[in-house]
């Protein structure tokens, strides 16, 4: 009666994805849903769209979490596995193109290639420093143009003639764009022009010495842009896919990869958690002057996840604070290491030491 | 008494403290660059340059707050833009109407003006001296067991645990005779840590900026990450290496940067500066050493590594050995850099799995 099913739950900079599968891979629910800066509503919201739209028959055996809010929304919901978005991303292409070679994954803030090779992840690289050629480059062009980022879509497709805007930097390409139009170029020209900025910025900053072989498998949010999609075929010549579930790829992998990672009994804490009052609340650790800044998540005054150390030692703990401070980088110490005179303190041990500091 | 602030090499710090008390002065120093000193330091700064520079920066005005009238700094016979950091940070502090003085390392006749101007005897000079080189090399040695411990630890924490235990012990001992009683109980504390001896952890070379190599703080305890990831390290900058280096360049003109250069040599013939050299050297005998890959730290603004990053990805291909770039700036959150380690590590096992099965 009981059927089994996997949830993963993708926390990105823009968007909170949530989809369910079963265990033979099958998608049978996906929720995409922008959040609105706030991690922890946006995973609750997530999970009370779901409770409404699932039958009582399926339950929840596994939770992965991914997206750069991953080890927040892994306390908050009780995940079993805190995956990595790009392992998590190949493993939902490689599930749906077993002989993809390339794959292209823009979000938000994000950026990566990853090169696969005979069903392996070979080689990958990220955007580093810079966000220009990710998603938020062509939000904050939509919202100066004042349209939506569908029309930015749909209105690049008709352009016939997209004019050359630089894409090096967000910063010049809107100086661009306004010469451009003060000059008398159509609009969806520059919205065109904008598109192949963003892909000529991409294959040189972030597919720099890559070889991009086809079938490119192409996903993220950025994905749903049918103009960048031409401007993508246009530069590369050669067809790009855009798999069914383009916009929840990440936590579509992570449902597999709950899926796969034989939980025997899951540590997720029910859709309820929707209606829980989860809050964080932040302090100075203060034990030695690297002074992280800890975020506790609490649900209902009961602490159910830390975040935010540099040392580990306050990582995914749970126990009341004072027993935790001063217990130098993880965990308990464990018997055979205890027998050592050395490693068996547990006093005070900073992770950075000052001389001659205390004494001034 | 008088304190002088010295640069952040990372755990070596604790080394130089000791070499500057052969001057008759105490050392203000930390093991790595605290988040306060980075933000002073960025804020003063010029904004092109590379962090490195503004961590120095950082570190001498905080020194300075807290009423330490000397600093040192390193100036590196390199070609990097580190050997006018001295000056420039000297400028800059003065311009801030700070009063801290620092020095150089420079030869000036005979003595190096430090020397001259504090004018220690000759043997209240030595001893510190010979002290700071076993200091040296047990530090190394504890690095070097560090990092073979971490990644087949049974209780994640244990190796960090013990190392900054001994990294403090090391730091208060002020004799010769407790240094070696320390570097004794090292080797047994490192084989007593419970671990899992039948695994065969990935390996990796670390290769970059050396301050980024160093600096837990700035590279955001990549050490940690990766090791607790399974995966076993090889730093490539040890401080008793370099300065057997220069020993031998001194003593027996062996320059290494000649061996370097030979092994770099289908690639790089000359050096660029800093150590950028060197990172493609090392990538080049890693690759060939059978490592399962490399990763270049390479702060952003880095003239010598920003050079090689195009090089090394010709090595990459050739050598079939995946090199991550991490590009660093003033992150205060370590999250995305987790997430590229991550996912290089799975990267790193898939690769090892496919091996085994061919």
């Amino acid at each position: 009666m009981n059927e089994a099913c996997y949830l993963g739950i993708d926390v990105g900079s823009i968007s909170t994805n949530c989809v369910i599968i079963a265990l033979d891979g099958e998608v049978l629910f996906e929720i995409y849903r922008r959040g609105e800066g706030s991690p922890i509503s946006s995973v609750q919201q997530c999970l009370a769209l779901l409770s409404e739209q699932m039958p009582e028959r399926l339950s929840i055996k596994g939770v992965c979490t991914t997206g750069s809010g991953r080890i927040l929304a892994g306390a908050v919901v009780g995940a079993d596995v805190i995956k990595n978005e790009i392992s998590a991303h190949a493993r939902a292409a490689l599930h749906l193109y077993p002989d993809a070679r390339t794959i292209f994954e823009i979000g938000g803030q994000d950026s990566k290639v990853t090169i696969l090779r005979d069903g392996a992840v070979v080689d990958f690289a990220m955007n580093l420093v810079c966000a220009a050629g990710t998603g938020s480059f062509l939000d904050s062009q939509a919202r100066r143009m004042n349209i939506t980022i569908e029309d930015l879509s749909s209105r690049a497709m008709l352009s016939k003639n997209p004019t050359n805007i630089a894409g090096r930097c967000t910063v010049f390409a809107e100086s661009d764009m306004i010469h451009k139009q003060q000059v008398g170029h159509e609009q969806k020209d520059i919205m065109m022009g904008l598109c192949n900025a963003l892909v000529r910025n991409y294959l040189s900053n972030v597919c720099n010495g890559k070889e991009i072989k086809p079938p490119v498998v192409f996903q993220g949010g950025v994905s749903a842009n049918r103009g960048i999609c031409r401007a993508f075929r246009e530069a590369l010549q050669c067809d790009i896919i855009i798999p069914p579930y383009n916009m929840v790829m990440g936590a579509y992998g992570a449902a597999l990869i709950a899926a796969q990672s034989s939980i025997e009994e899951t540590k997720f804490r029910g859709i309820e958690v929707a209606a829980r009052s989860i809050a964080t609340r932040g302090f100075e650790c203060g034990d030695c002057p690297n002074c992280c800044e800890i975020i506790e998540v609490i649900d209902d005054d009961e602490v159910i996840g830390r975040t935010g150390g540099r040392c580990g030692k306050w990582e995914g703990k749970t126990g009341p604070r004072e027993a935790l401070r001063g217990n130098g980088p993880a965990g308990a110490v464990s018997a055979a290491s205890a027998d050592c005179e050395t490693c068996g303190q547990v006093d005070h041990v900073p992770d950075l030491i000052q001389m001659g500091v205390h004494k001034k | 008494m008088t304190y002088m602030a010295i640069p952040n090499i990372g755990n070596y710090t604790i080394a130089l403290a000791t070499a500057v008390e052969s001057l008759g002065i105490k050392a203000w120093a930390s093991t790595a660059t605290t988040p306060e000193a980075l933000k002073l330091g960025i804020s003063a700064a010029p904004e092109s340059v590379c962090l490195p520079m503004k961590a120095h920066l950082g570190h001498f005005i905080e020194a300075d707050r807290a009423g330490v009238e000397y600093a040192f700094m390193v100036n590196s016979v390199g070609t990097c833009r580190l050997r006018y950091y001295r000056h420039m940070i000297g400028r800059i502090l003065k311009d801030m109407g700070l009063k801290i003085k620092i020095f150089g390392l420079g030869f000036d006749g005979f003595k190096p003006p430090i020397v001259r101007y504090f004018d220690p005897g000759p043997l209240t000079f030595l001893k510190p001296i010979f002290h700071t080189a076993l200091k040296i090399k047990v530090i190394d040695e504890l690095e070097v067991a560090a990092w073979r411990t971490r990644p087949v630890e049974l209780t994640q924490g244990d190796t960090t645990r013990v190392m900054n235990r001994l990294l403090v012990e090391l730091s208060e001992s002020g004799t010769m005779a407790s240094t070696r009683a320390i570097r004794k109980k090292a080797a047994r504390c490192f084989d007593e840590i419970p671990i899992d001896r039948d695994k065969q952890p990935l390996r990796v070379g670390l290769v970059g900026e050396i301050s980024f190599l160093r600096d837990k703080c700035l590279n955001k305890n990549i050490e940690y990450i990766l090791g607790s990831q399974g995966i076993e390290l090889r730093n490539f900058f040890l401080l008793g290496e370099e300065l057997n280096n220069i020993s031998r360049i001194v003593l027996l003109n062996q320059n290494r940067r000649k061996y370097l250069s030979r092994i770099a040599d289908r690639y790089l013939q000359c050096t660029v500066g800093g150590h950028a050299l060197d990172s493609v050297a090392h990538s080049i005998r890693c690759a060939d050493e059978g490592y399962d890959g490399m990763v270049h730290l390479c702060p952003s603004g880095c003239m010598p590594e920003v050079s090689v990053r195009p090089i090394l990805k010709r090595v990459s291909k050739d050598k079939n050995i995946p090199i991550l770039e991490m590009s660093y700036d003033e992150h205060t959150c370590g999250v995305g850099i987790a997430t590229r380690l991550e996912a290089f590590a799975d990267v790193l096992r898939e690769r090892r799995k496919k091996q085994v099965n061919k």
